[in-house]
């Protein structure tokens, strides 16, 4: 018998994870080049703006100026939200119930009306809202022109396209007027000392998330590091895998950062962990300097004169010095990627592209491909990516836990093909050196709460809050025959999941395959807008059941083929 | 004897080994000058070379030296062998290598340390008030050039970088000031600075020459220096005009324009380009058909400008005229300004394009021309390797970027090797070392630079840059085809348009991240014919879907509409690379793309629009290749698509149409491609326009730098909560009601319909 303390938890905690889902922004549609967005769609993206501390702007996040105002304190967002309790839920909806009540009023009647309001009902001085007002009367502006082809005309005239930063919305608005030459970053100022507090949060997560499973930190971890989110904040993913390290980086005369240095251990309060990092290749080209950072800082831990239990680093460094009597530089490779100017783990190709029979077969291919070690040896030799197949293999051998940084909601782990190359082939690979499944994580860092879930997790919260969710699959729809390409790709994305993971439950594939092909007017609108996407998506299901990730009645299975025969005739005919 | 020097670029090593020789030969002094270029980190072996250098040195030059790493061994490094060095000069560096300048009593660490100068000069040294204000205005002249480098770098933390100008006035003010410095007593040593500096910022051969002589005749004691003589500074302008065929610099225009005019009516050679390549379409110097240069000052003034004559010759020879600037090393606006902007009242081109756009009010190309008007250019190209505004140590992007919108011309950042051997990047499978790649490369893009060309640098065994003749062809042919892109009618101009599909299955045509393909290609098929490009408007979006999947794709079996059949021979003469695409793929024309032994195009022409789609990699159905660590050539389908939008479609610019393509990601050197490298190969001659997700700066970059893409950014989907749906909203206003029950019989209820509801939603695995 459940007690009422008990229930009163579940609920709770079911609550959060139905907020959790509710409250997630998901695009709604496509972007068409040149078409401004329409208003009534920005209310929830400007609230999220509103959200965040601004320096920058001079402005700071409203739900705090509202708690505040309403002598909340602080919204205690740095708690883990399952551990709250029922009072502090509430005042925590009354911040949002005032929020949304703040953001009708902007949106209809603008900046000072807002203001006012949030005065007179949560005692928000206007002089603290108006600065966040302002930017999203900025950004509001921005929206409602598009000069997108026009810059493509001008660029066609020999004019000069200004530059820009590339980033979200949400996390930098200073993205707009879009049409500009979109940019990256200084590697020297990677990471920056935002990026690097910020870090400092996540990774304590990340470690006391797996304790709190395995009862003690992770030997070894693998870590997936990519261009796009190092370059939207200032290299939060390279400051992570510093801080597992238990190192800081140090700025040279001219703010660049080129060394590191250590952490003392009554410091860290912690053992510093392995980490074996797997670069992009992109990474590699955008962050050559931050490459040799990396490995650089690899080095220093390796060879702290620290007692074993402390300094996972170097006691795996000496163990494999000892039993393989190899050197210090091949002991300590760390940093891996591709071979030079190549590209890719090849693992989306073969997974879409069926051409794999064992699910070994796309770890292998995930080492094939980035085995490549980078960085400098002792001798301070440039290490221009050499082939070191068997140091990988050793090194993901210990890995008990594998890791990426997740920074946008824009880009999440199924609208794309690369997450599950990545995270999902480094994971594979780990399982058979390792001779066992590593926890595999990921981290939301664009939240006012940083969180780790664990893959299982955010392909649940991914499923519900976009494939299965009518408002993310008719926003799709509304673009017809891309609309149905783009819910198939996000179906195969998620398949990538089961054939690197066996990361997706069997109700995922049951619901796409209830609402989308089982459900007789979704079927027709696919078959009508596009038949060839539509005859892939079922095709991916009755793959994932004949591969085993779905286990399905025949009768649905039956079905399924059904559809197929009916597609491919339907096919013949139009073709 | 013997001095060490350790320098960062490619201007000094030909003037410092010329002083060697020319001291010995005139004064038989048996010096012997070490240089080491400290561009980019040293390796052990090389630092055994510099301890034995530094062991042996008499004077130490350190210059320009930027690197945290090698800046904090370097010090290590002087430290140990101090006693032998009878002076260290350090010039323009980081401020801890600042302080270890040696010089006799100058103590520039705690000259830097300190707030004013009054505290260094007491009242016993300096006798008369006069001599006292010149005497503080000469340490605050030092102070201000001792802390140079680390002022920039804070400006640049603080966002006020404003100073950059003073650096240029200095070189001209100098000499001046110190006339009236005393060469004895308290202040020698800081005139010896202040006298090496004015050297070494004029670095004339001679007067590298006199900054080695005069640190040696003040600083070693031995006989055979007392009759040398050391001459002042040869004075150069601090801003002016260079052409390898004049026998002078031009301070002005003008003068420039002048001499530009006459060389042209005397040689009167008959143009290499015609007018509708985009060659010269009007008199020299014409603002259309002008190119802007911005060379490094140091390169010119030491006269280590090979690689710079070359290539302005390879631009001359594609029938574009040049105006090649002195830059700055701090801040180029001001010689931008001067050179580049006709300054006068409205010249009789500004008039007619205003007429233009009264005339056709709707055309965005008139409307817009109108804000460079006064541009004397047609395309901007930096050969500094810098940030635009800020120099080596800090850039301002915004001052830059504002400065650009002004001049509204492309701005182009082409790289010269200045720290790695022309062999050690020719060898290299990655390209660029890091530091060139951070600077030259990272931090000129924020700048809005695009075009990132190797073209010269400084070979193994040589003292000076020269140019790699075949890229300076290329980089010249690129910019002759963007400025045919910029002035030629838009009824004259052919453009394709490359779309991705991907997996290669008819449902995807279009595939581009958060893009919809086919509206957002209609629309801007809109507005350029509108503009007056020439081209035949399907009906609608989906009628030009219709018109790439239909057509006679049926007949050949394809994804797409054939718009063309490539003959194999043909393939071989428009793509010079079959060979070696033979090796990876076997004979031509393959099995990708091909038909009865022609490689087929895909893709619709309409009018002078191409819309095609890009081939995939050729992984499908081939496993063994996808198994391969290395990436190998692009297949032949592949090359024949570039080829075929080049060389028979004739295009005059490439729009690749979202994100992304595969052409970026072809094998090559990851940063500074060579001739060999196949996204060099593919993209050609042509102008690449980039239509991409704002954000993506990641893989967008791999665009810029690898294809040459200048990219145009495009808008994210809108954004909304997710909210929740169906079942789900149904378990949260259960919740809800549970929240609000007082009664336990009530709660108890309700509770179990959560079970059964959240079980239904597959919620039992981790929380009930």
């Amino acid at each position: 018998m459940t007690t009422s303390a008990e229930r009163d938890r579940r609920v709770l905690d079911l609550h959060d994870r139905l907020l959790e889902i509710e409250q997630r922004l998901i695009p709604t549609g496509l972007h068409v080049f040149g078409r401004p967005s329409v208003g009534s769609e920005r209310a929830d993206m400007l609230r999220m703006v509103s959200s965040f501390d601004r320096p920058e702007a001079n402005s700071r996040a409203l739900p705090d100026l509202i708690a505040e105002g309403l002598g909340f304190g602080s919204l205690a967002s740095n708690q883990r939200a399952r551990a709250i309790s029922e009072e502090e839920l509430r005042q925590r909806e009354q911040v949002a119930a005032i929020l949304t009540t703040a953001m009708q009023t902007f949106m209809a009647g603008g900046v000072d009306a807002a203001a006012t309001q949030l005065k007179d009902i949560a005692s928000v001085n206007p002089e603290d809202s108006r600065p966040t007002f302002l930017l999203l009367d900025r950004i509001s502006r921005e929206l409602e022109t598009n000069v997108e082809i026009e810059a493509l005309l001008r660029a066609l005239c020999g004019e000069y396209i200004q530059p820009g930063p590339g980033a979200d919305i949400v996390q930098n608005p200073a993205i707009l007027p879009t049409g500009r030459n979109t940019h990256a970053i200084n590697p020297y100022a990677v990471p920056s000392e935002v990026a690097f507090a910020k870090a400092e949060v996540v990774a304590k997560r990340l470690l006391e998330r797996y304790q709190s499973e395995h009862g003690r930190y992770p030997h070894a971890m693998a870590l997936v590091l990519w261009g796009l989110d190092n370059i939207k904040t200032q290299g939060e993913g390279v400051a992570q895998a510093l801080w597992l390290l238990g190192v800081r980086p140090v700025r040279d005369g001219l703010n660049r950062v080129t060394q590191v240095t250590a952490i003392p251990l009554a410091e860290l309060k912690r053992p510093r962990v392995d980490v074996v990092m797997t670069v992009s290749g992109i990474f590699r080209d955008l962050f050559s300097p931050t490459v040799e950072l990396l490995d650089k800082a690899v080095r220093l831990v390796a060879q702290l004169e620290e007692p074993a239990e402390l300094n996972y680093v170097r006691r795996n460094v000496m163990e494999q010095i000892q039993s393989t009597s190899c050197d210090f530089d091949e002991a300590a490779i760390r940093v891996f990627s591709n071979a030079p100017g190549n590209y890719g783990t090849n693992v989306n190709f073969m997974v879409m592209d069926s051409q794999w029979e064992s699910e070994e077969t796309l770890g292998d291919l995930f080492v094939t491909r980035k085995c490549f070690a980078y960085g400098r040896d002792s001798r301070g030799r440039q290490i221009e990516g050499r082939e070191a197949r068997v140091a990988m293999d050793r090194a993901l051998a210990r890995v008990e836990a594998t890791y990426q940084n997740i920074d946008t909601f824009e880009i999440g782990i199924t609208d794309v093909d690369h997450y599950f190359e990545y995270l999902g082939g480094i994971s594979k690979a780990v399982e058979k050196r390792a001779r066992a499944r590593p926890a595999i994580y990921l981290s939301d860092t664009l939240s006012r709460d940083a969180q780790i879930r664990t893959l299982e997790e955010t392909v649940q919260l991914e499923t519900r809050a976009k494939t299965l969710n009518p408002k993310w699959y008719e926003g799709m729809l509304k673009h017809g025959f891309r609309g149905v390409a783009e819910i198939e790709n996000h179906v195969s994305n998620t398949f990538g999941w089961s054939a690197t993971a066996d990361a997706v439950d069997d109700w995922v594939y049951t619901e796409v395959a209830k609402t989308f092909l089982l459900d007789e007017e979704m079927l027709q609108r696919l078959s009508n807008l596009n038949p060839h996407s539509a005859h892939s998506l079922v095709n991916r299901l009755l793959e994932a059941h004949g591969r085993g990730y779905w286990d399905v009645d025949s009768n649905t299975v039956a079905r399924l083929r059904d559809i197929i025969s009916d597609l491919e005739d339907q096919l013949e005919g139009v073709a | 004897m013997k001095v060490t020097v350790f320098y960062i670029g490619s201007s000094l090593l030909a003037p410092l080994k010329s002083a060697e020789r020319e001291i010995n030969r005139e004064y038989g002094l048996d010096l012997s000058i070490a240089a080491h270029n400290f561009g980019a980190s040293l390796t052990e072996d090389e630092w055994i070379d510099v301890a034995q250098d530094l062991g042996g040195s008499d004077i130490v030059f350190v210059i320009h030296v930027m690197d945290g790493e090698n800046a904090a061994r370097l010090l290590t490094e002087l430290k140990r062998h101090q006693a032998r060095h009878r002076a260290v000069i350090v010039i323009n560096c980081m401020p801890d290598l600042m302080r270890r300048t040696r010089m006799g009593k100058l103590d520039l660490a705690r000259l830097l340390g300190v707030a004013s100068s009054s505290e260094q000069i007491s009242r016993k040294s300096v006798k008369t008030q006069n001599e006292r204000s010149r005497a503080k205005g000469s340490l605050n002249v030092l102070r201000m050039v001792g802390s140079w480098v680390g002022t920039q770098a804070q400006a640049f933390r603080s966002k006020n970088g404003n100073n950059h100008t003073r650096y240029l006035k200095l070189a001209d003010h100098l000499p001046g000031v110190l006339r009236f410095v005393p060469g004895a007593g308290a202040l020698r040593d800081v005139k010896n600075y202040l006298s090496i500096f004015c050297y070494f910022l004029q670095p004339t051969p001679a007067n590298v020459q006199a900054m080695i002589l005069c640190a040696l005749k003040n600083y070693v004691p031995d006989e055979r220096l007392k009759p040398v003589h050391v001459p002042p500074p040869e004075k150069m302008p601090s801003v002016a005009i260079y052409h390898p065929d004049a026998p002078r610099m031009f301070e002005s225009f003008e003068a420039y324009s002048k001499w530009y005019a006459q060389r042209a009516r005397k040689t009167r050679a008959p143009r290499a380009v015609s007018p509708e390549q985009g060659g010269h379409i009007g008199p020299p110097l014409h603002p259309e058909t002008t190119i802007g240069l911005l060379l490094m000052r140091p390169q010119v003034i030491s006269k280590a400008t090979k690689h710079y004559d070359h290539l302005i010759r390879s631009i001359e020879a594609e029938g574009l005229s040049v105006i090649p600037v002195l830059a700055t090393l701090m801040d180029n606006r001001e010689a931008c300004e001067k050179y580049f902007l006709d300054q006068g009242p409205k010249s009789p081109t500004n008039f007619s394009l205003s007429l233009q756009a009264k005339n056709h009010p709707g055309r965005a190309s008139d409307k817009l021309k109108l804000v460079g008007h006064g541009s004397r250019i047609s395309q901007l190209v930096s050969l500094t390797g810098f940030s635009f505004v800020g120099g080596p140590a800090m850039n301002d992007s915004e001052a830059a970027a504002e400065f650009l919108t002004t001049l509204n011309r492309p701005y182009r950042s082409a790289i010269s090797l200045d720290m790695q051997t022309i062999e050690s990047w020719n060898t290299s499978r990655t390209g660029l070392n890091p530091v060139q790649a951070g600077m030259q490369i990272a931090i000129p893009e924020i700048d809005g630079a695009t075009e990132p060309f190797v073209y010269g640098g400084l070979p193994a065994n040589g003292v000076e840059p020269v140019a790699l003749e075949d890229r300076c062809q290329r980089f010249a042919r690129r910019l002759r085809r963007w400025n045919r892109l910029s002035t030629a009618p838009r009824a004259s101009l052919k453009l394709a348009l490359v779309l991705y599909c991907f997996p290669p299955n008819k449902g995807n045509i279009g595939t581009a991240a958060d893009l919809d393909v086919f509206p957002s290609v209609w629309d801007t098929l809109v507005k350029l014919q509108a503009e007056g490009y020439v081209l035949d408007l399907p009906d609608s979006p989906e009628q030009l879907r219709e018109l790439m999947l239909g057509g006679n794709s049926e007949k050949f079996g394809s994804t797409v509409n054939v718009v063309h059949r490539l003959k194999v021979d043909d393939y071989r003469r428009l793509c010079p690379y079959v060979d070696e695409v033979e090796k990876d793929w076997g004979s031509a024309p393959g099995r990708i793309n091909t038909f009865a032994g022609d490689l087929l195009i895909h893709g619709v022409t309409l009018g002078n629009i191409f819309i095609g789609v890009q081939p995939s990699f050729g992984y499908e159905g081939d496993p063994m290749r996808l198994m391969m660590a290395r990436s190998g050539t692009p297949h032949h389908g592949f090359m024949a698509f570039y080829a075929f939008m080049e060389k028979v479609f004739s295009a005059d610019a490439v729009i690749h149409v979202g994100t992304h393509g595969a052409m970026e990601f072809m094998p090559g050197k990851q940063v500074g491609l060579s001739g060999e490298c196949w996204p060099d190969r593919l993209i050609g001659e042509l102008p690449n326009l980039y239509i991409y997700s704002v954000n993506n700066p990641s893989e967008g970059s791999i665009a810029k730098r690898r294809s040459y893409a200048e990219l145009i950014s495009y808008l994210t989907p809108p954004i909304e909560n997710a909210g929740l749906y169906k079942d789900l909203a149904t378990l949260k206003d259960l919740v809800m009601a549970y929240r609000q029950a007082t009664a336990d019989a009530e709660r108890e209820r309700l509770f179990d319909s959560i079970e059964i509801c959240s079980r239904e939603l597959n919620f039992n695995d981790a929380v009930l």
